[in-house]
C-alpha cells in the first residue's frame, strides 16, 4: 500500500475541501425510503459532491465500485461476491423450492436479518448500470499525468472514540495524488481500495495555475447523466422508474407498475418466475441504491415524473371523480359485502383505499335500457356511494371488503381510467321535511275525500289499492312494516335469522332509513329494490316497501334447504 | 383520455426504427388503432405475400395484450377465417414487458413456423397435418390470389 503520512495535510486549509457535504452521507446509505416521501432533493454537483457521488457505485461492504450488484429482499444492494456463504436455513418448509431451504445473513448491519438465498441475485438494472459508469470512468481517465489533485480520506470517527485512537485513525487513513478530477480520482481511490464506504475526502489541487478541474467533473457528470438515463426506464411504462421496486429475480419496476402486474398474474413479466410477494407490495422494500441515484442524478425528473403519475390517475376530465363499480344493489347506510377478483377493480380499490376510500357502486343494466341522458349504459343510471369500512387483501391479490351506503347518487357523465367505469355524479337528497309533511298532507286528504266518495257509490266493493295505500299515514306506514317484521320472526322467516340481523342490524325506527334496512333483509329481486334509490321523499319510499308486504304475505317461504347468502 | 407514455414512446419508436418486414401505422382519430402490415417470411409458403391485419391496444395495455386480427385472407393452420390469430403471447402468455414490435415479429415468425397441433383453424390444420405437401401448395396458392400487393 503506498501509504503517505503527512499529517499536516489533516487540517482543512481552505476552500479546496468538501468537508461540509451538502447532502448527509446516511440519506443515501439507508434503505427503503421511498422517493416521494423524502425531503425536496438537490441534484448533487459533479464537483462539490463528487464523493457522495462516488459513494452511490461503492458497495458498502468492500468499498470497491459495485461488481455484479444483488439487491437483497432490505432493498440494500452489495456486490454477489460479499454476500456471505448460504447455509441450510433451519425450521423452513413453505415455500417448500430447494433455493428458498438456504438462507444468508444480510451483510448489512442495519439490516441484519437472515435472507432466503433465492431472493439475492443480481439486480439487472444497477448491473448495466455500474457497468455503463465504469466505462464512462475508464473513458474520462487522463492518460497523461497533467491534472494532478491530492484525495486525503477521512476516516469515519466516533465521537465517542478517544483521542488517542482519532490520531491513529489519521495515520491509518490514505492519501493518493490522482489525475483527472474529482469524480475520476475518486473512482479510482474506490477502484484501488483505498477509500472505504464511510469515508469523506479532502481535496487539494496541485496543479500550478490553482485550476480545480471543475469542467472536468462537469462534463464527466454530464455524460453519466445520459448513460444513467437510459437504464433508467421502467419496462412496463416506458418512463422514469418511479420507486424502484426490484423483485427477487432481479428486475426492476416502478412500484405502482409492479402492482398492476400483480393484478393480472404473479410472474415476473420480464423473466416469468414466480414472483413470490403477496400483492399489496406493502412489506416489499424499495430498491434503495436507484432511488438515491435517481434522486442524485435528476431530481427534477423525479418530481416531474410523480407529477405526471398523479396526473395519469385522474381521469382525462377532472369532473369524473368518482370511481365506478358496477355490480351489485347496494342501500344507503346498510352494508355491502364484496368480494374483488378483477384485475381492473383491484387496481380501483387499491387507489380508493389509498385515497378517500370512497366509491360509486351501480347495477347492471340488464335489458340495456336508456337510462335518462346517458342512453343505454352498461349500468343503471342511479347508485350508492360507498365508503371502505374493512378491506382485507388475499395473498394473491383478490381481496374481501366491507363497506357501507354513505349516500346516494346519479351519474350525469361518465368515461373510463385504466378499465374501469368512472363518472360525474350528482348527490340524490330527500325533499325537505316541510315539503314532505305538505305531501302527507295532500296526499292522505286527497286519499279520504276519494275513499268516502268511492264508499258513498259502491258501498260494498273493497277500496281501489291505490287509495288504500295513500290513506295510510307516513307513520302508520312504517308501524305496519315493523308489525310485519314482528309476525314473520315468530314465523321464523328464513331471511329474519339472527344471522341475517347481526349483519344489517334491527329495523331503524327511522321512517326515513327503513325501507333500505327492509329491502336488504327482504329476498326480492334487486331490480324492484332499485327504485329506491330514485326516490326523494321518505313516504314515497315508505309505500313502496309497503306494497312489498301483501305479495310477501301471500307466499310461502322456502324451508330450510334454500340458501341465503350474505 | 391522454395516450399513456409508453404508447407514444412505442409509436415513436416503431416509426423510427421500423422492423424489417412489418409495418404499423397509427390511424389519425385513433392512436391505439393501428394499420398493419406483415410481408410474408422467405421460404415460407408465405413469400412474396402482403399481409394486412389490424393491431388495437385495449384501455387497459400494456397490462392486457394487444388485439391482432389478419384482414387478408390466409391459409395457415393458427389463424381462422374471421383472420383471429391462435397464439400464446397473444394470450395467456402476454407479459407487459412485450410490445407491439414484439408480438408483431411473433406473428410474422408464426407464418414461418405453423403448428398444426395446436390449431385455430381446425380444417386447415387437418389438412396440414394429413398432408403437408398440399396444404402448402394451398397456403402459396391463397398467398398468389389474396395477398399480392
Amino acid at each position: 500500500m503506498n501509504r503517505q503520512r503527512r499529517k499536516d495535510f489533516l487540517l482543512p486549509l481552505g476552500g479546496e475541501q468538501s468537508f461540509e457535504p451538502p447532502v448527509p452521507p446516511q440519506s443515501l446509505m439507508v434503505g427503503n425510503v421511498p422517493s416521494q416521501e423524502s425531503p425536496e432533493q438537490v441534484a448533487l454537483a459533479a464537483h462539490r459532491d463528487a464523493r457522495q457521488l462516488v459513494r452511490l457505485v461503492q458497495c458498502p461492504q468492500c468499498s470497491r465500485p459495485l461488481s455484479a450488484p444483488a439487491t437483497l429482499p432490505c432493498g440494500h444492494t452489495v456486490c454477489r461476491r460479499c454476500l456471505p456463504h448460504p447455509r441450510p436455513r433451519a425450521n423452513i418448509s413453505y415455500p417448500n423450492t430447494p433455493d428458498r431451504l438456504f438462507g444468508l445473513a444480510c451483510p448489512l448491519p442495519q439490516c441484519g436479518a437472515e435472507h432466503a438465498a433465492a431472493e439475492c441475485n443480481v439486480d439487472v438494472t444497477l448491473s448495466k448500470l455500474v457497468e455503463l459508469i465504469k466505462a464512462e470512468m475508464t473513458k474520462h481517465n487522463p492518460s497523461t499525468h497533467a491534472t494532478p489533485t491530492q484525495l486525503e480520506e477521512i476516516l469515519q470517527c466516533d465521537d465517542s472514540m478517544a483521542m488517542e485512537e482519532k490520531e491513529k485513525m489519521r495515520d491509518i487513513s490514505n492519501q493518493r495524488v490522482l489525475h483527472g478530477g474529482r469524480l475520476v480520482s475518486t473512482f479510482t481511490m474506490a477502484e484501488i481500495g483505498e477509500l472505504q464506504y464511510g469515508s469523506d475526502l479532502v481535496y487539494h489541487t496541485l496543479s500550478s495555475t490553482g485550476d480545480d478541474y471543475q469542467q472536468l467533473d462537469n462534463a464527466l457528470l454530464d455524460r453519466l447523466r445520459e448513460v444513467a438515463h437510459k437504464e433508467l426506464d421502467c419496462l412496463v411504462c416506458y418512463t422514469l422508474m418511479m420507486d424502484p421496486t426490484t423483485t427477487s429475480c432481479g428486475h426492476t419496476f416502478c412500484r405502482r407498475c409492479l402492482a398492476r402486474v400483480m393484478d393480472h398474474s404473479s410472474i415476473c413479466p420480464v423473466c416469468r418466475r414466480d414472483l413470490h410477494i403477496p400483492a399489496s407490495l406493502q412489506n416489499k422494500c424499495s430498491n434503495a441504491l436507484l432511488n438515491s441515484l435517481l434522486n442524485g442524478l435528476c431530481p427534477d425528473l423525479v418530481a416531474a415524473r410523480a407529477a405526471a403519475a398523479e396526473a395519469e390517475e385522474q381521469p382525462g376530465d377532472d369532473t369524473l371523480t368518482t370511481p365506478l363499480f358496477v355490480c351489485t344493489l347496494a342501500l344507503p347506510t346498510m352494508p355491502t359485502f364484496l368480494h374483488v377478483f378483477e384485475p381492473r377493480y383491484r387496481l380501483m380499490m387499491r387507489r380508493c383505499v389509498e385515497g378517500n376510500r370512497q366509491f360509486g357502486m351501480v347495477m347492471y343494466n340488464r335489458t340495456s335500457a336508456p337510462q335518462g341522458d346517458l342512453g343505454p349504459t352498461q349500468f343503471l343510471e342511479y347508485g350508492t356511494l360507498l365508503e371502505i369500512v374493512n378491506f382485507e387483501l388475499l395473498r394473491d391479490g383478490r381481496s374481501f371488503v366491507e363497506t357501507r351506503g354513505v349516500g346516494r347518487f346519479r351519474i350525469c357523465a361518465h368515461g373510463m381510467l385504466d378499465g374501469y367505469h368512472v363518472g360525474r355524479i350528482e348527490r340524490v337528497e330527500d325533499l325537505s321535511l316541510a315539503e314532505e309533511g305538505e305531501l302527507e298532507q295532500r296526499e292522505t286528504t286527497s286519499a279520504q275525500e276519494l275513499a268516502d266518495q268511492f264508499q258513498r257509490e259502491n258501498p260494498d266493493a273493497a277500496l281501489p289499492a291505490d287509495i288504500a295505500l295513500n290513506l295510510h299515514s307516513t307513520q302508520n306506514l312504517l308501524d305496519s312494516c315493523m308489525e310485519f317484521i314482528r309476525q314473520m320472526r315468530q314465523a321464523s322467516a328464513p331471511w329474519l335469522s339472527a344471522r341475517i340481523v347481526s349483519v344489517y342490524g334491527e329495523p331503524p325506527e327511522d321512517p326515513a332509513l327503513f325501507p333500505y334496512w327492509f329491502a336488504s333483509v327482504l329476498p326480492i329481486t334487486e331490480e324492484e329494490k332499485y327504485v329506491l334509490l330514485r326516490t326523494n321523499r321518505v313516504r314515497e319510499r315508505l309505500k313502496i316497501v309497503y306494497s312489498w308486504i301483501g305479495r310477501i304475505r301471500g307466499q310461502r317461504w322456502p324451508s330450510g334447504n334454500a340458501c341465503s347468502i350474505l | 383520455m391522454a395516450l399513456p407514455k409508453r404508447i407514444i414512446k412505442e409509436t415513436e419508436r416503431l416509426m423510427a426504427e421500423p422492423v424489417q418486414g412489418i409495418s404499423a401505422i397509427p390511424h389519425e382519430e385513433n392512436l391505439r388503432h393501428f394499420d398493419v402490415v406483415i410481408f410474408g417470411p422467405s421460404q415460407s409458403p408465405y413469400e412474396g405475400g402482403v399481409f394486412k391485419a389490424e393491431l388495437f391496444l385495449p384501455e387497459d395495455y400494456p397490462m392486457a395484450p394487444p388485439k391482432v386480427r389478419f384482414l387478408t385472407k390466409i391459409y395457415h393452420p393458427n389463424i381462422d377465417r374471421l383472420g383471429r390469430i391462435c397464439l400464446d403471447v397473444l394470450k395467456s402468455n402476454w407479459s407487459p414487458a412485450l410490445q407491439i414490435r414484439t408480438i408483431l415479429l411473433s406473428i410474422q415468425a408464426l407464418l414461418g413456423a405453423p403448428n398444426p397441433d395446436d390449431p385455430l383453424a381446425n380444417d386447415v390444420a387437418q389438412q396440414w397435418k394429413e398432408d403437408q405437401n398440399k396444404a402448402i401448395a394451398t397456403a402459396k396458392e391463397w398467398t398468389e390470389k389474396y395477398a399480392k400487393p
